[in-house]
């Protein structure tokens, strides 16, 4: 099996619209998190979430931007930069054998959104015609695809809130596997549009606004912690064949050292610690490290009752009695659940502190609850002085949990 | 305003075409205007002119070569549509 090297990052999120500005606020311990203020925003029963502040117009000329759901707009600004950072990671490069994986969750659905108001609320027939297409869930990836000539696999991958993560991990397979040279891999989301948020709002498992400070309504691992808070945005990574990035002497931001996937098969939405555990201790096993060299965990840290208390009882029978000294910290207190994207940026978080040494904290996290009682960051940003292996977990409604581990020294 | 300025306006406002290039005898070929592209300029071009185009595909195709062609067969519909208001 070959090694998997990341060369290029992409980072279009609510905290930001680059990996350096994203990263910048985590450490700064800053929330993305606030009122919404859309149309027929007020109906929601709880209207906080995380708009990334992007404007698609400034990215894309008039007629391509009406090809393109915000998702997939969101999707090619970002895997632009991780190609633009990964310098010439293409060059050269047999197009058969370089791919795109993207994860996402609910698609084009901005697009869906918008062609039911047409079609039901304005009681109107003039639907657009490129509806299926910005709306379909391979938009992204394929738009992608087509933008730098790639002619190998091209997959999306819907396994909802580890959709982007089971798209890096697949992705680095098909290299280590000796499949494809080149693969941009990672998620997009946008689901910020009402009938989706209504949908959420639904499921009563959106955090309520917190009354005296909005960006504080998410809360993971927090005694009072009452529910997720939805992102939007996309990141992205080159991933190539080690062995090709160093003949080219591209600048290797971190080893793809290990990806775990495995089922809880019990609940349509309450995880459980036996399938979390079996996740992290594949993606353990598949980086051929023990439990105790990891030295961050960026936790799947929802703010929803169930997965916290569930995720740090799967770390600890992982990790053992290291479980209280590895710093455990959950960023979607700041940049929200970002569903179908949200493995991929927090990957990328992970990646960045490891490059930083800097460990992001977990911020709403001041009543503590006896259920969650690891090291979570919840002081502020904390330096290190090792940070080399970096893990990144997963879990989704419907099970499907996927855990990513990253590494820079061997 | 003629009808062709009309299409011309709104083709460059709405599809980044460039106005000299949009000239009567233009083929939609040489304008990069693919069927996939017509279909939603026509769907403007209803939404413009207020009227319907309800042509198949393959006739709209056997039609409309050039810009010129287009022009005329909106003067066409937009013409039925004054004749049944009346």
């Amino acid at each position: 099996m070959r090694r998997v090297a990341i060369t290029g990052i992409g980072v279009v999120s609510p905290l930001g619209g680059d990996a350096a500005s994203f990263f910048e606020a985590l450490a700064a311990g800053r929330s993305a998190v606030r009122r919404l203020e859309g149309r027929y925003h007020e109906r929601l029963t709880t209207r906080v979430g995380a708009p990334a502040p992007f404007d698609g117009a400034s990215h894309f000329p008039a007629p391509k931007l009406r090809m393109l759901d915000r998702v997939s707009q969101l999707a090619l600004v970002a895997a632009a930069q991780a190609l633009e950072e990964a310098k010439g990671a293409l060059e050269g490069v047999d197009p058969k054998r370089a791919g795109v994986f993207v994860g996402t969750g609910m698609g084009g659905a901005q697009t869906t959104d918008e062609g039911y108001h047409t079609i039901y609320a304005e009681s109107s027939d003039r639907v657009k015609p490129f509806s299926v297409l910005m709306a379909m869930n391979n938009a992204a990836a394929s738009w992608i695809g087509l933008e730098h000539g790639l002619r190998g696999p091209n997959l999306t991958y819907s396994t909802a809130c580890s959709s982007s993560a089971v798209a890096i991990g697949e992705a680095a397979r098909r290299i280590a596997a000796g499949e494809a040279d080149v693969m941009i891999a990672g998620g997009a989301e946008a689901p910020l549009n009402f009938g989706t948020l209504k949908a959420w709002d639904a499921m009563r498992t959106l955090a309520p606004e917190d009354p005296d400070d909005p960006s504080a309504s998410c809360k993971p691992f927090a005694k009072d912690r009452s529910g997720l808070v939805l992102g939007e945005g996309a990141a992205m990574v080159v991933l190539e064949d080690a062995g090709r990035a160093a003949a080219r002497g591209a600048r290797v931001r971190a080893e793809l050292a290990g990806y775990g996937l495995a089922t809880d098969g019990e609940h349509i939405t309450r995880p459980t610690v036996a399938g979390q555990a079996l996740t992290l201790r594949r993606a353990l096993e598949d980086a051929g490290i023990e439990a105790a060299s990891v030295d961050y965990i960026n936790a799947h840290g929802t703010g929803t009752q169930a997965n916290d208390a569930v995720e740090t009882a799967a770390i600890k029978e992982v990790f053992g009695e290291r479980a209280y000294r590895i710093p455990v910290s959950s960023t979607k207190s700041m940049h929200g659940h970002l569903l179908g994207a949200a493995g991929a940026l927090e990957f990328v978080a992970a990646l960045l502190a490891m490059e930083t040494k800097v460990v992001p904290p977990t911020i709403n996290l001041r009543v503590r609850d006896p259920e969650c009682d690891l090291d979570y960051v919840s002081e502020g940003a904390r330096g290190v002085a090792k940070l080399a292996v970096a893990l990144s977990s997963s879990f989704a409604f419907g099970g499907t949990n996927a855990v990513l581990i990253a590494r820079t020294e061997t | 305003m003629t009808t062709l300025e009309r299409l011309r306006e709104l083709l460059a406002r709405d599809f980044a075409l460039k106005p000299e290039a949009l000239v009567p005898g233009a083929t939609l070929e040489s304008l990069d205007i693919d069927s996939l592209r017509m279909i939603e300029i026509l769907f403007c071009v209803e939404d413009e002119f207020k009227i319907a185009v309800s042509a198949e595909q393959s006739e709209l195709r056997a039609r409309l070569k050039t810009l010129g062609d287009l022009a005329a067969y909106i003067d066409t519909l937009v013409a039925e549509k004054q004749k049944a208001a009346t």
